[in-house]
């Protein structure tokens, strides 16, 4: 186990390596300047250098590179102030050190990740074992066709729509926000109920289809069988036998998406007006805010290497024919 | 087989019938079927399969003639109907007419504040993004061909150096890369003051779609390749001295249509909703240029006065994803009757 999370985190050390380096690159190296946008409209040739002299573009990239993953973890004194050890550099926007603004957006992506997977989970496990359970049934066509319909729906057509309906036409829901849970759970909750249904709308079909299509094939395996043959209730082989055995996928699916959405779910913040890490990397598309962007774009890649070695090292805990090495 | 394949496709119609009637002396003329051949006969046969080929092939025909149908409708998608006559939109700049201004005139009503007219801009908007999601799919499909054959048939340190691009690739967040590296792309070509030309546009979303579209398949293929090559009848052709070019050509890539065609057909939806996902936030197309993402951008922000603005691209794309995905599934089983569903 240690030595396949120590080979692992190596593997993901590298990938992330190369994506910092790749991603870095393609932003600094564009022909254009980033410091003409910080610098305005009265932009003289004098106030140029001095900007890039504080941005550090003065060096060759290869030299802002490698001075950019060494703060990282030293962390830097800048004439404007300090930078503490994760030292992201500071936004050319609004001159915000990266780090702490990532951090305070965090707690937004990750509540409406943790409650929307809640729901997905929930939703999706349970129609799609009763659909496997009901096989041929009426029940199952229904979720089926259902899944089939709303894997289909955009959250930027139905996100607008539930708004229109819920909130704005008929005052159901409150409007979309985010309160921290320390201030107040119920305004917490109520504030992201809204976009946790529209997030899960578009997850939860995935996870119905995948149940489903896996408890089929389980119960068609032969320990199954056995086990059905034996005399042992069938309710008991579906939960102890077939569920146990349809978990791998699941748990597969289940780390792709959470990985990418930690790392920001771009359209449903959009949608909703909630600032956290995606609508962070939007504003800074729109303000070409370029460290603020890798900011986010290192900690979203972060996240799905961390998430994939997590679902990797799950395996052998649901399964243990499965060996890490 | 791809030869096949096409010929069947526009092959005589009469064959289903030929197999009902023929069946019960079927042993006495056993008809040689090529596996082309079978797969359109399975195909025929799934109900579902063909009605949603045909709403897809409805969706492109009205991709194709936008055009053409916008002259019969007599309107465009740029003209300012609502500005340039008195008496459609209000003073809020919404459509006075119920329903978002829907009349005989306006099918499916015009747009607020600017005043287009909405049922040719779907259309073109259709086009657009149909365009550009064929495009990557081709495009991505090509790639993936070339690197997961490659990787798989010529194996050492080809297939490792691949393999390690195409770990690499998924581990960026794709979403977000798409969206950052937009402006990128465009800005190598244009300098932030110019206005950045719609096709600069076109080639950037293909682009930044196509370099992180490509594993998946690539990854596929190459596992194909690698049980396939152990298999005797490409020892046979390798002992009777065909070349390499000739047994990935002639041998390998004939048994892999199935998984490219099954695979590029359940891509496209899904490069659709991307790029229409780009519009939306503000980072694929821009004004003026019809776009079905842009329509859902410029819904969000009328939606709380005028959701039927929105309702029309919104039914049109669901509809549009249902009948290509099932179509997805009937292409599927119509290769691989074995494959569970």
């Amino acid at each position: 186990m240690l030595r396949f999370l120590v080979r692992r985190t190596l593997g993901a050390v590298v990938i992330l390596l190369f994506i910092s380096a790749f991603t870095f690159f393609l932003f600094f190296a564009i022909p254009h300047d980033p410091a003409l946008l910080s610098c305005g409209k009265n932009c003289t040739p004098d106030n140029l250098k001095i900007i890039h002299h504080n941005l550090g573009l003065d060096h060759p990239v290869p030299v802002q590179y490698y001075n950019f993953m060494v703060r990282i973890f030293t962390g830097y004194h800048y004439s404007a102030g300090n930078c503490p050890a994760p030292c992201f550099g500071y936004s050319f926007a609004n001159s915000e050190l990266v780090w702490p603004t990532l951090m305070d957006r965090l707690p937004t992506t990750l509540s409406l990740a943790a409650g929307g997977m809640a729901v997905f989970l929930l939703i999706g496990l349970a129609t799609g074992m009763l659909a496997a359970w009901k096989r041929g049934t009426m029940v199952d066509k229904v979720f089926s066709s259902a899944s089939l319909v709303l894997s289909s729906m955009q959250i930027y057509f139905i996100g607008p729509l539930a708004l229109a309906l819920l909130v704005y036409n008929n005052q159901i829901l409150d409007q979309p926000k985010y309160v921290p849970i320390t201030d107040n759970p119920v305004a917490w909750f109520n504030g992201l109920l809204l976009p946790w249904c529209v997030l899960s709308i578009i997850f939860t079909a995935n996870y119905t289809r995948m149940a489903r299509s896996t408890m089929i094939e389980q119960l068609q395996e032969e320990h199954v069988r056995t086990a059905v043959a034996k005399g042992m209730s069938g309710r008991y082989v579906f939960f102890r036998y077939a569920w146990r055995g349809s978990l791998i996928p699941i748990v597969t699916i289940l780390g792709i998406d959470l990985g990418s959405l930690l790392g920001g779910a771009m359209i449903t913040e959009w949608t909703f007006q909630l600032a956290g890490l995606g609508r962070l990397a939007l504003d800074s598309v729109l303000h070409a805010d370029l460290p603020m962007l890798m900011g986010v774009m290192l900690f979203s890649a972060t996240m799905i290497v961390l998430f994939n070695i997590i679902v990797d090292a799950a395996y052998a805990f649901i399964d243990p024919r499965v060996r890490l090495s | 087989m791809t030869s096949s394949t096409e010929t069947t496709v526009s092959g005589p119609p009469g064959e289903p019938d030929e197999i009902t009637t023929a069946a019960p002396e079927a042993a006495a003329e056993l008809v040689g079927r090529s596996p082309g051949q079978l797969m359109w006969l399975r195909f025929k046969r799934d109900r579902t399969g063909v009605i949603s080929a045909y709403v897809v092939g409805f969706f492109f025909v009205v991709a194709i003639l936008a055009p053409l149908i916008a002259k019969l409708y007599g309107k465009n998608p740029y003209t300012l109907y609502g500005t340039n006559e008195p008496g459609l939109l209000d003073d809020f700049g919404y459509p006075i007419a119920p329903n978002g201004g829907m009349s005989g005139r306006f099918w499916f009503g015009i747009e607020p504040n600017l005043g287009r007219d909405v049922f040719t801009q779907l259309i073109y908007g259709i086009r657009t993004s149909l365009g550009i999601a064929l495009a990557v799919t081709i495009a991505v499909t090509i790639t993936a061909i070339l690197l997961g054959i490659s990787a798989g048939y010529l194996g050492g340190k080809v297939d490792y150096f691949i393999g390690r691009i195409t770990d690499l690739l998924m581990a960026f967040p794709a979403q977000l890369f798409f969206v950052a590296v937009m402006p990128v792309v465009t800005a190598v070509f244009v300098s932030p003051v110019d206005e950045t030309p719609t096709y600069l546009r076109v080639v950037a979303l293909i682009t930044v779609q196509w370099f992180l579209g490509w594993m998946g398949l690539a990854r596929l293929l190459r596992g194909q390749v690698l049980s396939l090559r152990e298999r005797e009848f490409i020892e046979a052709a390798r002992v009777t001295g065909a070349s390499s070019w000739r047994i990935v050509r002639r041998e390998l890539l004939p048994n892999l249509v199935t998984p490219i065609l099954v695979q590029s057909t359940l891509m496209l939806p899904t490069f659709v909703t991307a790029e229409a996902g780009l519009s939306f936030l503000g980072v694929g197309l821009v004004e003026p240029t019809p776009d079905w993402g842009r329509m859902f951008a410029r819904g969000a922000e009328v939606y709380q006065n005028d959701i039927t603005y929105m309702f029309f691209p919104g039914i049109a794309m669901v509809i549009f994803i249902v009948a290509f995905n099932l179509l997805g599934d009937s292409v599927r089983d119509a290769f691989d009757p074995k494959a569970a569903r």
